[in-house]
């Protein structure tokens, strides 16, 4: 009994690094322009299918795709700045709402039209095997991804913090006219930091797929998840971020192991309402 | 006498039913020292918001060294030489100090030599020691400070000061008017300042401008300022004068 609830716990926590790593590009969308983005959820589910796609077509593994779909998902993120977000910034929060639960609602009719509603997987990948730590096993799939998830998170820290285009989404992120008055580009930056935060879940979505299955309806569940594990940590800081993700993670899969495999969303559910009325700005939120 | 450097024709600023610039019409020489100053509430920050682009006006013009900037965003009169500080400093809170001038200096120079200019910024407003302190955690007189550093760092011709003496202490006064003297003869930026405290404005200042109420009431060398009659009232109220 113990020895199951560790080992989901382990597979739960090792999944929150993935999570973290979709909440960074929610984070830098909601934290930068203020935009409550509900179609990124869905961009996951779109970038897993495009990995299976892939996959499928060319045989490329699903641990390589984001090569190919991080480009791919930062034109589509631009392509939406451009074409819709950019137009709602002065608009009410109604409107922006309604626009991109409109994309998140015509990505998933769009999923369902191609690829049909039932589950998709890859029939292989080339992260093959198993660790065992004591009891434990771990599939090598899911610690690869937990790696490459936190290495990903690593380097997008990097690059807000020492490059010239990280520096100027902080800045339009902490004082848009602060930021403009010294020559930065508001539209510019916030295009570079939607394609960004969508191209986050190119990586996020092949990695998935080397240990999961796809269907048309998991982006609410990702988009959920990404809410949560942004608001869990508050906005700002990177490291909490990815330990939210780890806790939500882990309890997901506690609530899957000790409850109801279905009780899954509702543990996220609990959790998240529970942790904006405890402490609305997040655990290591800065505002 | 030098050429114009900013104009500003008839501009008017509506908030609602407020009309808070009134027909506002002024020109700044190149290289001048100019203030603008004026009761709570007269406009000042309102003509500042409108020239730098943070707001655009609903009529007039305003010009650049003879061209039309009305109504264009922030970034862009900032390329083309103009920046300003804000009344209630605003600084980078996820940054350090150094961080946040280095964002000004991208505008005019690449990630090769913007350490130079950050070096260079630092040292003239004085900050070597706060380099690696954040914005978040200083005072005002040093944000004030923070705020000055970052808009030089974009190497401004013109630079427009919202009350950057607002809050500081005499010897900080002293060491700011030092600082924009400096700026002013040195590097020949045209400084224009909205200022409250008086020994500032007349200690630093050529030619000054008072607004009232949205409207340009006088405008003239501070003697000319300091005794006249319209001034004095908008100041000291109806009857201060007789
Ligand atoms: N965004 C705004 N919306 C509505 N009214 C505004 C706005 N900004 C300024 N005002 C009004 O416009 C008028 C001019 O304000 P402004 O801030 O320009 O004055 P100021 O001369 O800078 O005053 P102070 O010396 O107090 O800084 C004031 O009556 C103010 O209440
Ligand atoms: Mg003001």
């Amino acid at each position: 009994m113990t020895d199951t609830l560790i080992q989901n716990l382990l597979n739960g926590a090792l999944t929150g690094c993935i999570y973290a790593l979709i909440a960074l590009g929610l984070s830098l969308i909601f934290g930068v322009m203020n935009v409550v983005n509900f179609a990124h959820g869905d961009l996951v589910m779109v970038s897993m299918y495009l990995t299976f796609w892939i996959g499928l077509g060319t045989g490329i593994d699903a641990a390589i795709t984001p090569l190919l779909t991080f480009p791919l998902l930062f034109l589509i993120g631009l392509l939406v700045y451009y074409a819709i977000i950019d137009r709602t910034l002065r608009q009410r929060y109604v409107t922006q709402i309604a626009v991109t639960v409109g994309l998140m609602t015509f990505l998933r009719a769009l999923a369902q039209l191609i690829w049909k509603a039932q589950p998709r997987a890859l029939p292989y990948s080339l992260i093959q095997g198993s660790i065992q730590i004591g009891s434990y096993t771990i599939l090598a799939s899911r610690l690869v991804s937990a790696a490459v998830s936190v290495l990903v998170i690593f380097g997008i820290s990097l690059f807000l913090s020492r490059t010239w285009a990280g520096r100027a989404i902080r800045a339009a992120s902490d004082d848009l006219d602060a930021a403009s008055l010294h020559g930065v580009d508001f539209r510019q930056t916030y295009a570079l930091a939607f394609g960004l935060g969508s191209a986050l879940t190119a990586i996020a979505g092949g990695l998935l797929m080397t240990f999961q299955q796809v269907d048309p309806t998991m982006g609410v569940r990702f988009g959920l998840l990404s809410w949560c594990v942004l608001a869990m940590a508050g906005l700002g800081s990177i490291p909490g971020l990815l330990i939210s993700g780890v806790i939500v993670g882990a309890a997901e899969a506690m609530g899957m192991s000790l409850w109801d495999p279905r009780a899954r969303s509702l543990v996220i559910y609990l959790l998240f309402i529970l942790v904006l009325w405890l402490r609305p700005r997040g655990l290591f939120g800065r505002k | 006498m030098s050429a114009p450097i900013l104009q500003v024709a008839h501009l008017t600023k509506r908030f609602g039913n407020l009309i808070a610039l009134n027909d506002v019409s002024l020109e700044i020489r190149e290289g001048e020292l100019f203030s603008i100053i004026g009761p709570n509430g007269a406009g000042k920050s309102t003509l500042f918001f409108n020239i730098i682009g943070l707001q655009k006006p609903d009529a007039g013009q305003i010009l650049f060294r003879g061209m039309d900037i009305t109504g264009k965003p922030p970034h862009k009169i900032c390329d083309l030489g103009i920046t300003c500080t804000f009344q209630v400093p605003r600084a980078f809170a996820s940054m350090t100090i150094e961080e946040a001038i280095r964002v000004g200096a991208y505008k005019r120079y690449g990630e090769r030599d913007v350490a130079r200019k950050v070096d260079e910024v630092i040292a003239l407003c004085d900050l070597e020691e706060h380099r690696r302190q954040r914005c978040c955690d200083i005072g005002l007189s040093l944000l004030r400070r923070v705020e000055l550093a970052r808009a030089l760092a974009t190497e401004p011709m013109l630079l427009l000061l919202d009350e950057a003496g607002a809050g500081l202490n005499p010897t900080e006064l002293t060491e700011l008017m030092t600082v924009l003297r400096r700026l002013n003869e040195e590097q020949h930026i045209t400084l224009c300042i909205v200022e409250h405290v008086m020994q500032m404005v007349m200690g630093l200042c050529q030619r000054i401008l008072v607004l009232d109420y949205g409207e340009v009431i006088a405008e003239g060398s501070p003697q000319e300022i300091s005794t006249n009659p319209r001034v004095i009232e908008a100041y000291l109220g109806k009857g201060a004068v007789c």
